[in-house]
């Protein structure tokens, strides 16, 4: 059955190594050239003291092309499991092959396990090949503007990708066996692929685990170490609640003036800030510590992984159940 | 004799519609068994359900001694061709052989190799650029390297041209002929396999009409013509089949009870398409299809 995937599958493989390899390749080069600017800057600042404020620099490690190209390998994991998964079930059963390779004296259910199980390790390879250049690509850029964390750096490094992609294959999969079809396999795959990211990127990462919050003086703002994943940062009064506008509507850093600090913003420079401290006023920051981004690129894997076993398991049972 | 297929109650619904209603029949080791009915009989349905890609709703089917079932070794015995002649079309004839070699515990992939370069269809092209007839041959030559105890083939021969169909039919007839082959092939015409098979399954409208030898059938029905008259005493004796009344004369296909008596009546052997077609077309009039079909299940006699 390994030969036989293979047959199958080896033109598609081929094709996918070949695109691999032409994106490693201007990665490589855009890669070492920000390497390359990134130390240059480094031994620039590090003769002028201005380390500390390279961030803010404007400092640019490679065109803004090169860094959406970049953002663009996020579709990655998607793509095997889109032109390689859906039609797997669904491509048989619309050609009738099915009944050619399902009357061989082999079960449905080894034939699905053999060839779902090479395009699983297929798409995880691929994901995770495309990843690892990718998170070398973002080394430089990770260390100047601490963006590990951040919603299109952490989904395109580490071990993420090949999480979304064990995911995506097994989704085209069951959705190819349930629908029969592989044009509504495919769109459901993309939808429902798309879908999940989005709300695991936007919402439910954020709550992996408990998040830190700390609270500061106004007067000196407390920004957490490294790339740290911000959930809510902002002011709170002495019951524990944001600040609520005075009369004069005025804010302050982005902040509302409650109207006990009103007077204070008068003049050619308001400053509102010791007045607010007297009232009992705090800054603080919800946050994910740049600590945990293996614990979450762990758990967040761990999450696509396991529902891909789920679809799996469905595909299985339908196989078996549905007559071929 | 040792029964290669037998069925019982078989009953096959699709959500609102019945392909296939309580399906009794009997087919002996070693025969080549024609699968006839219009378009729509259920054929494919009994097809698949006996190659165990579908299963039954309800009733029974017992292949080579057991329910068809999904299994290495149930499903060694059995050699399927689809109707659609499935093949993969981006792979060669070898890429086939090599997968079926992969997949199967008894494989003979040289006789694959011997058949294409006989018919000279080539090996090394892809199946998708083959024409629809060496698709046909290809597909027939990887499911007899099986090496199958039963072949169920859906209209073989509907892709061939005649000079093909001769070569194919007679394909078959030797691969039969060292006896341990069971063969049963779905057709809409009868004339095309008459001469190559020795049992008959006729289903119409999801029910089986006949289902016997083929000699045994010929023997059981005659032809009866006549000036017009009244049939009552015929139908006491023989069931009638069919009955075509002109103003002049009056022409029955009958299944005798015993000899016919009656002198007015002029004695003829049906051949088996005539037979078949006095079933078919009795049961498209809508009359004694049902109970016919019932009571005729059991001509196939040599249980």
């Amino acid at each position: 059955m390994t030969w036989v995937t293979w047959r199958q599958y080896r033109y598609q493989g081929a094709l996918a190594a070949a695109l691999f390899a032409a994106l490693a390749v201007v990665l490589l080069f855009t890669g070492l050239h920000a390497a390359h600017v990134w130390h240059s800057a480094l031994t620039g600042c590090a003769k002028n003291g201005t380390c500390a404020s390279l961030a803010g620099s404007g400092l640019s490690l490679s065109s803004p092309a090169f860094l959406t190209l970049v953002v663009a390998t996020s579709a990655v994991p998607l793509l095997p499991g889109l032109f390689w998964g859906a039609p797997m079930v669904a491509g048989e059963l619309e050609a009738g092959t099915h009944q050619f390779a399902w009357t061989q004296s082999i079960t449905r259910r080894r034939w699905l396990a053999v060839r779902a199980g090479w395009l699983l390790l297929a798409a995880a390879v691929l994901a995770g090949a495309v990843s690892a250049v990718v998170t070398w690509w973002s080394g430089p850029d990770n260390a100047l503007n601490a963006d590990a964390f951040q919603v299109n750096r952490f989904d395109i490094t580490g071990i993420v990708p090949a999480g979304y992609a064990v995911f995506a294959m097994a989704l085209g999969i069951c959705a190819g066996a349930l629908l029969r079809r592989t044009l509504p396999a495919l769109a459901v795959t993309l939808a429902g692929f798309t879908g999940l990211r989005a709300l695991t990127a936007l919402w439910l990462r954020l709550h992996y685990m408990t998040p830190v919050t700390v609270y500061y003086k106004l007067t000196a703002i407390f920004t957490p170490a490294g790339s740290y994943l911000g959930i809510s940062q902002g002011w709170v009064g002495p019951n524990g609640q944001p600040p609520v506008a005075g009369p004069g509507n005025y804010g302050f850093g982005g902040e509302p003036v409650p109207a006990v600090c009103e007077k204070f913003m008068s003049g050619l420079k308001p400053n509102p800030l010791p007045c607010l401290m007297a009232h009992g006023y705090r800054g603080y920051v919800t946050y994910q510590p740049a600590s945990r981004f293996w614990a979450f690129q762990g758990i967040e894997t761990g999450i696509f992984v396991v529902l891909a076993a789920i679809l799996l398991a469905v595909t299985f049972w339908v196989l078996k159940r549905r007559d071929a | 004799m040792k029964s290669a297929i037998e069925t019982s109650g078989l009953t096959k619904r699709y959500r609102r519609v019945t392909a296939l209603d309580n399906c009794t029949i009997s087919v002996p080791e070693g025969r080549i068994s024609a699968l006839v009915g219009p378009n729509g009989a259920g054929k494919t349905t009994l097809l698949r359900l006996l190659a165990g890609l579908a299963s039954p709703t309800r009733g029974r089917a017992t292949v080579l001694g057991g329910p068809p079932r999904e299994e290495p070794a149930y499903l060694a015995e059995v050699g399927f061709l689809a109707q659609e002649i499935p093949l993969y079309r981006r792979l060669t004839a070898e890429d086939h052989i090599g997968i079926g070699a992969h997949l199967n515990p008894r494989w003979d992939g040289e006789s694959v190799r011997e058949r294409l370069a006989h018919l000279r269809i080539p090996l090394d092209r892809p199946a998708g650029t083959l024409s629809g007839g060496q698709r046909a041959q290809l597909a027939l030559a990887l499911t007899l390297a099986k090496r199958p105890r039963l072949l169920l083939l859906d209209e073989p021969l509907a892709a061939l041209d005649p000079l093909a169909r001769q070569t194919f039919l007679a394909a078959l007839a030797e691969a039969a002929a060292g006896g341990d082959l069971t063969i049963v092939l779905s057709s809409h015409l009868i004339a095309d396999i008459e001469r190559t098979c020795d049992h008959l399954i006729l289903l119409a409208e999801s029910q089986v009409q006949l289902c016997g030898d083929t000699e045994l059938l010929l023997a059981q029905h005659r032809i009866l013509s006549g000036p017009r008259k009244d049939t009552t005493a015929i139908a006491r004796a023989h069931f009638i089949v069919r009955e075509d009344t002109t103003p002049r004369q009056t022409t029955l296909l009958v299944r005798l009870n015993g000899p016919v008596i009656d002198p007015a009546w002029a004695v003829d052997e049906p051949n088996l398409e005539e037979i078949v077609l006095g079933y078919m077309s009795a049961g498209q009039a809508g009359h004694g299809a049902g109970p016919a079909g019932a009571r005729l299940s059991a001509v196939g006699g040599d249980r």
